[in-house]
């Protein structure tokens, strides 16, 4: 059973972050009134890059190259510790959210360096600006998980985020949290209103403006990892509704896990089409409103709210 | 224990020898050699007794009026032991690459070199001393061969300062400490650590709360926690790369091992100073994280992530008393493992972080950041070793700091006893923890990044080769030392196991056993998870490395169709930080000097940034103050005057008789 499951999850792995990007870009075009691309556009992206050969910056060093490896490879392994169809995840152990965001630590530190590597005034920008925000967004996924820890008893991160529905205060927890969740997604992501990944000012940019000197095979991977980040959040938040125990009744939980992923991510469309990108200057607050909110959820976990 | 006096006679001869050849070589070498025999000698007890072996005990009778010295090798002490001599004698080789130009020089390297062998001798004493006079003994030898060493370039003014400063620093600390002694000794009659720990864990109250806190401001500042961190920075920047290696990895954790001591002794300590320690520790990771951001002195940054590194291993000790008062053997382990954990891999990635800026400053002769970019090109093993600390100390799996950093978070998450809000405080410790982990890794990226990536910002420095190989093999060892104890942890867990038992005294075997087991399971499972990631990251790269691939095209760095780029126009550290650091320009004191373009054709504009010390600031601004009144006030008083003289020294008197009396029947 735990075989079949970590086969699907990892066939979610390979196929949710081409579709949920499709869905994400099609709800974008539904709101302006055009048809837009075709939900498997991106996979048809990623192989036109796949085909070519990469340009190098003159001051680039050999981390250029291996970087986006590095950086597909930790998103890899963070998303296969991460829960999306319910209480289950491949690779679980105790505590191993703390492994989870340190391995996308260094993922994001690679692709910083990349960043900085070809000594570009613009990526630079980028790249201040992905930490900083980061740092922001950092304490938000332990408060989150930590207040879940606290109200389940348990330590591993499928277990607190897929058992969360049977603790007392889920009904009080579970609307910051998923807010909390949300933002997180969208700063991680490098969705709006946080960035915006289909501006075309490189003083605007945050994630894109990072990979603008890749090209190639690196930037399918660039690409790629970032789609699979998007999945992983998107998949923690399905995980966090799931009413379905994946053990007993998989495909009933591999249903609503997929259906809510499509869900969030035509959620994250909306707010993207519906709300201007905020000021930049303003963004630090927006991410810090996630930890605002993940504590909130702890201080109803502390006072035992729906406890009878 | 003879092998121990072996070794301390080992490394006096060696410092008195390195003073008497004409040549600088030879004087050299005997520093090294008897270093090294020191080295052996040592392990050849310490191991054992790491490893599960009793206790080594020793005496030895001394003058009128210290009496009979007692010297005693526990796990605690061997752990500290096992590794600050042979860091030592990796700084000393260090020190051979380092110093090259004056070897053939007139200035006599052999006072450096006995030094170094003083600085081994204090650890001796410290880490074994049961005497409070030999403790004391060893803590002020430290202090005194880390100031000589310090002021190397003591031509300069900057540097006499940093050390002065420094001096003045360790000795406030040597007050509380002393102070400490004398209230211990006062209830104890008695010079022995042993007798001290039978006071203290049976006579809990106010005057035992003073001594901790007494205790704890000392080893806060020998240690650099925040706010007692004023001296670091500067004596750190001012310091020969090797020195300052040492005193941040080996030397100071001195501070640490004294507070673990004396938790030992405590027995119980109450609950109250758990949550102290932990609440104080996090403040100075934090403040210390956060002033990492500003610097632009790779060496001040450095030195300000010490501070960060002992915080965190602070909250780990922290977390460990909790354990002990809550009488929960597993968060015991899990706290003070995971503390000692951090200590080791903290000494092994910030010494090989020190070597590289010292290779750096080497080449380029100046580790301001703004003015260095590109070095990945020409000192590759350098980079490549700051890079692996770096990553290191972020806590960035899969090297050794993420193996320290889960087991503290293993204890802030892994309490199942103590309130719900108990818990949740440690939660939202944990959480701040991670905002540290971050803010680290932003400072290490940029530090990185700035330093080694892009093209070089300044045509006026040299362009720069690797160092020779006395500096890369140092470099080299603490690198491999970060990788396997990332790799494989649980080696790490062989050297901590025996002082958490000694923690968990009068806990049974079966108990002990099962104390540690989730420390070892966490440990061999973060030990196969870096694995596994460091080879999926690793094989296919190398196998790609191995394929001759086509050659690339090359073309210039994508500057928005701007045709004439600059290295100039690169981003630099000021213009990383400024994003995240003016959030905090009231924790953080920034300092901006700018001079806007003016005019139609404006000629000059400048702007320069920097982060100085809030601490140190607001210090020297309330001691000039301070200066002021009293000159203020002797203008005003008549200091010749007999009558208010003797008023005054009567007043004083009676002030003095007063609290003798008072404080004698109030306190217990």
């Amino acid at each position: 059973m735990r075989a079949t499951l970590a086969l699907l999850h990892l066939l979610l792995l390979l196929c949710m972050p081409v579709v949920l990007v499709g869905v994400v870009n099609r709800t974008k075009s539904w709101w302006v009134g055009r048809r837009g691309p075709g939900l498997m556009q991106s996979y048809w992206d990623l192989r036109r890059l796949l085909g070519k050969r990469a340009v190098l910056s003159t001051t680039a060093s050999a981390l250029f190259r291996a970087g986006p490896y590095g950086v597909l490879v930790c998103h890899f392994f963070a998303a296969s510790m991460v829960p999306m169809i319910g209480q289950f995840a491949p690779l679980q152990f105790s505590l191993d959210f703390v492994a989870v965001a340190y391995t996308l630590g260094l993922a994001r530190v690679l692709l910083m360096l990349c960043a900085l590597d070809v000594g570009s005034s613009f990526e630079g920008m980028g790249a201040a600006r992905a930490a900083s925000l980061s740092g922001f967004a950092e304490p938000a996924l332990f408060l989150v998980v930590g207040s879940a820890a606290a109200a389940t008893g348990l330590h591993s991160f499928a277990d607190v985020i897929g058992s969360l529905q049977h603790s007392a205060s889920y009904g009080w927890i579970v609307v910051p949290l998923v807010l909390a969740l949300g933002i997180l997604l969208q700063t991680e992501a490098a969705r709006g209103p946080v960035d915006d990944p289909l501006t075309h000012l490189e003083l605007t940019m945050i994630h894109e403006v990072m990979v603008l000197d890749h090209s190639g095979p690196e930037l399918a991977a660039m690409q790629y990892a970032a789609a699979l980040k998007m999945t992983l959040y998107t998949g923690l938040i399905a995980a966090l509704l799931n009413p379905f125990d994946p053990l007993s009744a998989p495909w009933a939980a591999l249903a609503f896990g997929v259906a809510a992923m499509l869900l969030v991510a035509l959620a994250v469309g909306c707010v993207e089409s519906l709300s201007a990108r905020l000021p930049l200057r303003w963004v630090p607050a927006y991410v810090l409103l996630a930890s605002a909110l993940a504590l909130l959820a702890m201080a109803m976990v502390g006072l035992g709210l729906g406890r009878p | 224990m003879n092998q121990l006096i072996a070794a301390v006679l080992v490394l006096m001869v060696g410092a008195g020898l390195c003073f008497l050849p004409t040549r600088n070589s030879v004087r050299v070498a005997f520093g090294l050699v008897s270093q090294g025999l020191a080295t052996l000698l040592t392990w050849s007890v310490v191991v054992p007794v790491l490893l599960g072996a009793p206790a080594v005990t020793g005496t030895m009778p001394w003058a009128y009026p210290i009496g009979e010295l007692h010297f005693r090798l526990d796990a605690l002490g061997a752990f500290f032991l096992s590794w600050s001599l042979p860091m030592t004698l990796l700084g000393s080789v260090y020190a051979v690459g380092y110093l090259q130009r004056y070897m053939a020089g007139p200035r006599h390297l052999g006072v450096h070199f006995a030094l170094l062998n003083m600085v081994s001798l204090s650890f001796l004493l410290v880490y074994t001393g049961e005497h409070a006079i030999t403790f004391l003994f060893g803590w002020e030898v430290a202090a005194l061969a880390a100031w000589l060493l310090v002021i190397w370039d003591y031509g300069s003014q900057k540097v006499r300062f940093a050390g002065f400063n420094y001096l003045v620093s360790t000795h406030i600390g040597l007050i509380f400490l002393v102070a400490a002694v004398m209230i211990l000794y006062t209830r104890t009659q008695s010079w022995f650590l042993d007798d001290f720990g039978v006071w203290l864990e049976h006579d809990p109250g106010v005057l035992r709360n003073t001594v901790f806190l007494l205790l704890v401001t000392s080893f806060g500042l020998k240690s650099a926690f925040f706010p007692f961190h004023s001296w670091l920075p500067r004596a750190h920047a001012a310091a020969p790369a090797h020195v300052s290696a040492l005193m941040s990895g080996v030397i100071h954790k001195a501070g640490l091992y004294a507070l673990l001591r004396f938790i030992l002794l405590a027995g119980k300590p109450d609950e109250w100073m758990a949550w102290f320690l932990i609440a104080f520790s996090l403040l100075s990771a934090l403040i210390g994280g956060l002033y990492t951001v500003g610097q632009r002195d790779l060496k001040r940054l450095l030195g300000y992530s010490s501070t960060e590194n002992v915080g965190i291993a602070g909250v780990g000790f922290g977390v460990g008393c909790l354990g002990l008062s809550w009488q929960q053997p597993a968060l015991v382990a899990l706290g003070f493992g995971g503390g000692l954990l951090h200590v080791l891999n903290h000494a092994f990635f910030k010494c090989q972080l020190f070597y590289a800026a010292g290779c750096v400053y080497q080449v380029k002769h100046l580790v301001d950041m703004e003015h260095l970019g590109g070095l990945v090109k020409v000192m590759p093993v350098t980079a490549l070793c700051f890079l692996l600390g770096g990553l290191a100390i972020s806590g960035l799996p899969p090297l050794n700091g993420f193996a320290s950093e889960f087991l503290i978070y293993s204890g802030l998450f892994g309490s199942s006893a103590g309130s719900v809000w108990a818990k949740l405080a440690l939660a939202a410790g944990a959480a701040l923890l991670a905002f540290v982990g971050a803010v680290s890794a932003l400072s290490i990226t940029r530090a990185f990044g700035v330093v080694f990536l892009g093209a070089a910002r300044d045509d006026s420095l040299p362009a720069g080769h690797e160092v020779n190989r006395w500096m890369l093999f140092p470099m080299a060892v603490h690198a491999l030392g970060t990788v396997v104890l990332g790799l494989a942890p649980v080696l790490g867990f062989a050297m901590v196991a025996g002082p958490i038992a000694l923690l968990l005294h009068g806990s049974a075997d079966a108990e002990l056993a099962s104390s540690l087991q989730p420390v070892l399971a966490s440990l061999a499972r973060i030990g196969a998870y870096s694995c596994a990631l460091s080879l999926a990251i690793g094989v296919p790269l190398w196998l790609r490395a191995r394929r001759r691939a086509p050659a690339v095209r090359r073309d210039l760095t994508w500057g928005c169709g701007y045709v004439l780029p600059s290295a100039r126009m690169q981003y630099t550290g000021a213009s990383f930080a400024i994003d995240f650091t003016q959030r905090f320009s009231n924790i953080l004191a920034l300092v901006m000097r700018r001079q806007v373009p003016m005019g139609y054709f404006p000629v000059t504009s400048q702007l320069e940034a920097d982060c100085v010390d809030a601490v140190e600031r607001r210090l020297y601004a309330v001691i000039g103050q301070g200066d002021a009144t009293a000159s203020d006030l002797s203008k005003k008083l008549q200091e010749d005057n007999p009558r208010l003289a003797f008023a005054m020294g009567l007043a004083v008197l009676a002030l003095i008789s007063a609290m003798v009396f008072l404080l004698e029947g109030a306190l217990p």
